[in-house]
C-alpha cells in the first residue's frame, strides 16, 4: 500500500547516509554518522587500564557516554548508554586486552527521529577508526509500524510520533569473505539475519513486528555497504593491496 | 522542515566547539521584573580531552564558563530588556549550551565565539500579548509568525596570551601544547569598539605593566578581525538565503547583495532565518555552504554556481584584509600597531584559524554542488546520494597553517587540502573543473 511520507521517500527508502572519520584530534577514533538530518558524533579513546569496580576484570569494558544537544541528563540518556553498551560489547573482542576499559563518548548534534540507530552507527565507526579489535560491525535500523500494518523506515521525528510502535534494530554486518566459501552459516541461516539488539516502543503485533525485522534486515544490507565503503576508503593503500 | 538556528560550531586549529542556544519561558528573579535571564553551560565533553571526566566541573571548566558569561553579561552585549514578554511574571531565559568537542587549546576563545556565533543565529519565537485582559501571553509557533532574533550591541571577544618564563616570550592562542608548557596567561575580553570588557589574569608569572598594555593593543585588533569574520560569516549565509532568488550574473548579484546587507549588516537583526550551514576558514576565505533540503535544487545549483564567483570575489577581498592575520611565518607585520621593542609572535600566531559554521543537520547537497568550478570546496562530510560512499575526513585546520600566502581563489583551496583529501576530493568531484 502506498504511503505518502513528508519527504517524499517511499517506506522502504532510507534517508541520505554521510559518515565521516577521524575529525576529532585528541581522540583516538572518532566518526561522524548522519542519516538525514540527524547527526550524531562519536568519539573512542582507546583501551585504558583498568576497569570499573562492577565490571570484569578477565574481560575488557567498554563506557558509553551520551552526551545530548542540551539539557541535564536523565533517564532516557542513561538509559540509550546502557543499550549502546551491551550492543558494543557483543561486538568487540573482549577478551584479547583483559582489564581495560575503552570508552566511547557520543555527542548529539542533531535529532531528528533514528537517534539511538544513528549513535550505534557512529559508535561503531569510530570503533573502527580507533583500531578496536571487533569481530563484526554492526549496523542499526529503525523501523516503525503505523496503525494499518504498514511499516516504515529510517523515520523522522515527526514520523515517529505519529506512528503506532517503532523498533530500533541492530544486525550485524554482512560478511565480505575472501575466501570461497562465503558469508558463515549460522544454524542453516546466514549470519547477518542475526540480531544483535533490538528495542521497541510503542505497541506492535507479533505479525507487525517480524514484517519490520524483514524489511529492516534487507535495508540493512544497503547500510553494510554503505559502511564499508567508507570505512575502506581511508584504508592504507597496501592494504587493500593485500586483498 | 527548517534546521532550528541559534547553533554553531567553531573550530580555532584543532580545538572544535560546538554551541547551541535554546530559549524557555520562566518567570523573573524578583530583583529584575523586566529582564529576561541569560546562562552559560559549558560542557568539557570526555570526548575533547582524555583528562576530562563527567561529572562535576572541573575548576578550569567553571572559569571558563565565568569567563564568556561575564564578557556577555557584564558588558550587557545581550539585551536581555528586550527578552521580557510580561514584566514580574514571564521573561525568556536564553540558555547556551557549549559543547568542547576537541581540546586542541586555547578553549576559552573558542568558546567565546561560538557562544557569540550562536546567539547571533538564535531565533526566538514572537510572542504577544492576548486573551481578555491582554494578560494571556501567545507564543506564535516559527509556521506562523517569523522569529525574532536577539538585540546584541555588540560582540565581545576574548582574546588569551599565554606567558613563558624567558621574558619576553609571549604567545597569542596558546595550543594545547603550549598551554602545559607556559608559565602564566592571560584572558583578554574586548569588543570591536576598543572597549574592554574583561580581563582575566589568574595567578602563574608576574608580567611587567608595559607588556599588559602591549597585550590589550594586539587583543584589540584581534577583536575587531574576529568580529569582522563573525558578521561576514553570517552575512554570506544570509546572502545565501537570499541569493538563491537573485540573478544570475555576478555583478549584479555583488551589487544585490550589498544593499541587500545594509539593513542586516548593521543592526544583524535581519529576519531571515539562517538555515544554511558555513565553513568559513579564515586564512583561505573559503565558503563552504551546504545547502538546505527545502531550497529547491535547481534554483540552488543555479545560484550556487551564480554566487560561487561571488564568493571568489569577496573571499579575494577579505583575503586581503585577513591576510595579515593569517600568516604563520614572520607574523610581526602582523600587528603593525605594536612596540617593536620585543617581538611576541617568535612562534607567530599559532592556531588563529577561525572556522565559524552553523552546525548542520543533515549534509544534503545536490550533486551540482560538486561540480563548484572554483574547486573550492573543502569538504567536510561526504555529499549525500541514496547510498553515498564517501568518506572524506574533516580536514585539520593545521593544514592552512601550510599555505601562508594567498593566491587566486582556487589554489587557496588546494593549497589548504591535504594530498589525501586532495584524491578523494577528485574521486566523487570528477566532473569539477578545477580540481
Amino acid at each position: 500500500m502506498e504511503v505518502d511520507r513528508a519527504d517524499g521517500r517511499n517506506p522502504n527508502q532510507l534517508r541520505p547516509l554521510a559518515c565521516s572519520c577521524s575529525i576529532l584530534h585528541r581522540a583516538h577514533g572518532s566518526a561522524s554518522w548522519s542519516q538525514g538530518d540527524t547527526k550524531v558524533l562519536a568519539a573512542v579513546y582507546g583501551p585504558k587500564a583498568g576497569t570499573k569496580k562492577n565490571e570484569n576484570p578477565e574481560k575488557a569494558s567498554i563506557e558509553v557516554i551520551w552526551k545530548p544537544r542540551t539539557g541535564q541528563i536523565g533517564k532516557p540518556e542513561k538509559e540509550y548508554e546502557i543499550i549502546l553498551k551491551r550492543t558494543l560489547q557483543s561486538i568487540c573482542i573482549l577478551t584479547i586486552n583483559p582489564n581495560t576499559t575503552t570508552s566511547v563518548i557520543i555527542q548529539v548534534v542533531h535529532d531528528d527521529g533514528a537517534l539511538l540507530p544513528c549513535a550505534i552507527n557512529a559508535a561503531c565507526a569510530a570503533l573502527v577508526d580507533a583500531g578496536i579489535p571487533m569481530k563484526h560491525l554492526a549496523v542499526a535500523i529503525c523501523c516503525c509500524s503505523a496503525e494499518s500494518g504498514y511499516c516504515i523506515l529510517d523515520p523522522t521525528k515527526l514520523e515517529e510520533q505519529k506512528m503506532k510502535g517503532f523498533a530500533y534494530l541492530v544486525f550485524p554486518n554482512s560478511i565480505l569473505s575472501v575466501l570461497p566459501e562465503g558469508s558463515s552459516l549460522v544454524q542453516g541461516e546466514p549470519m547477518e539475519h542475526g540480531i544483535i539488539t533490538s528495542v521497541t516502543h510503542g505497541a506492535m503485533s507479533v505479525d507487525d513486528y517480524f514484517h519490520c525485522l524483514e524489511r529492516g534486515r534487507a535495508a540493512s544490507a544497503k547500510l553494510s555497504d554503505f559502511l564499508r565503503r567508507s570505512l575502506q576508503s581511508k584504508l592504507p593503500g597496501d592494504l587493500s593491496k593485500a586483498e | 522542515m527548517c534546521r532550528e538556528d541559534g547553533s554553531s560550531e567553531v573550530q580555532l586549529g584543532q580545538t572544535h566547539i560546538m554551541g547551541f542556544v535554546t530559549g524557555q519561558l520562566v518567570q523573573p528573579y524578583r530583583d529584575r521584573p523586566n529582564e529576561g535571564t541569560l546562562s552559560i553551560f559549558t560542557e568539557f565533553s570526555p570526548m575533547a580531552d582524555p583528562s576530562f571526566e563527567t561529572g562535576r566541573p572541573s575548576e578550569s571548566a567553571v572559569e571558563l564558563g565565568r569567563i564568556v558569561d561575564r564578557g556577555l553579561r557584564e558588558s550587557r552585549a545581550v539585551d536581555t530588556e528586550s527578552l521580557c514578554v510580561l514584566a514580574g511574571k514571564l521573561v525568556w531565559a536564553i540558555r547556551i549550551d557549549l559543547h568542547i568537542l576537541d581540546n586542541g587549546g586555547n578553549l576559552v576563545d573558542a568558546a567565546n565565539i561560538a557562544a557569540l556565533a550562536s546567539l547571533l543565529t538564535f531565533r526566538r519565537p514572537e510572542c504577544s500579548l492576548g486573551g481578555e485582559d491582554d494578560l494571556e501571553v501567545i507564543v506564535h509557533p516559527p509556521e506562523e509568525r517569523e522569529p525574532l532574533p536577539l538585540i546584541i550591541h555588540h560582540l565581545p571577544i576574548a582574546v588569551t596570551f599565554g606567558f613563558f618564563s624567558s621574558e619576553s616570550l609571549l604567545v597569542i592562542d596558546p595550543t594545547h601544547h603550549e598551554e602545559a608548557v607556559m608559565v602564566g596567561k592571560m584572558t583578554a575580553t574586548l569588543n570591536a569598539n576598543g572597549d574592554v570588557c574583561a580581563i582575566q589574569k589568574p595567578g602563574g608569572e608576574g608580567v611587567l605593566q608595559s607588556v599588559i598594555m602591549q597585550c590589550l593593543r594586539l587583543a584589540s585588533r584581534m577583536a575587531s578581525d574576529i568580529t569582522k569574520k563573525i558578521k561576514d560569516a553570517l552575512l554570506l549565509i544570509e546572502s545565501r538565503q537570499l541569493g538563491s532568488e537573485m540573478v544570475e550574473t555576478y555583478n549584479t548579484e555583488r551589487a544585490l547583495r550589498k544593499i541587500k546587507r545594509h539593513p542586516t549588516s548593521i543592526t544583524l537583526d535581519g529576519s531571515v532565518n539562517l538555515k544554511e550551514k558555513l565553513n568559513e576558514p579564515s586564512g583561505h576565505n573559503v565558503v563552504n555552504e551546504l545547502s538546505r533540503k527545502h531550497l529547491e535544487k535547481p534554483r540552488l545549483a543555479s545560484a550556487e554556481n551564480a554566487s560561487s564567483p561571488g564568493n571568489n570575489g569577496e573571499g579575494e577581498s577579505k583575503s586581503s584584509n585577513f591576510g595579515r592575520s593569517s600568516r604563520r611565518d614572520g607574523a610581526t607585520s602582523n600587528f603593525v600597531g605594536g612596540a617593536a621593542s620585543w617581538d611576541p609572535y617568535s612562534r607567530g600566531v599559532d592556531s588563529d584559524f577561525l572556522k565559524a559554521s552553523l552546525a548542520s543537520r543533515g549534509t544534503l547537497t545536490p550533486k551540482k554542488k560538486q561540480q563548484d568550478p572554483t574547486g573550492e570546496r573543502k569538504p567536510n562530510e561526504s555529499k549525500p546520494e541514496e547510498s553515498p560512499g564517501d568518506v572524506i575526513p574533516t580536514t585539520s585546520a593545521m593544514d592552512v597553517s601550510e599555505t601562508g600566502v594567498h593566491k587566486g581563489g582556487e589554489k587557496t583551496l588546494k593549497d589548504a587540502v591535504k594530498p589525501k583529501h586532495k584524491r578523494k576530493k577528485k574521486a566523487f568531484s570528477s566532473t569539477a573543473d578545477a580540481s
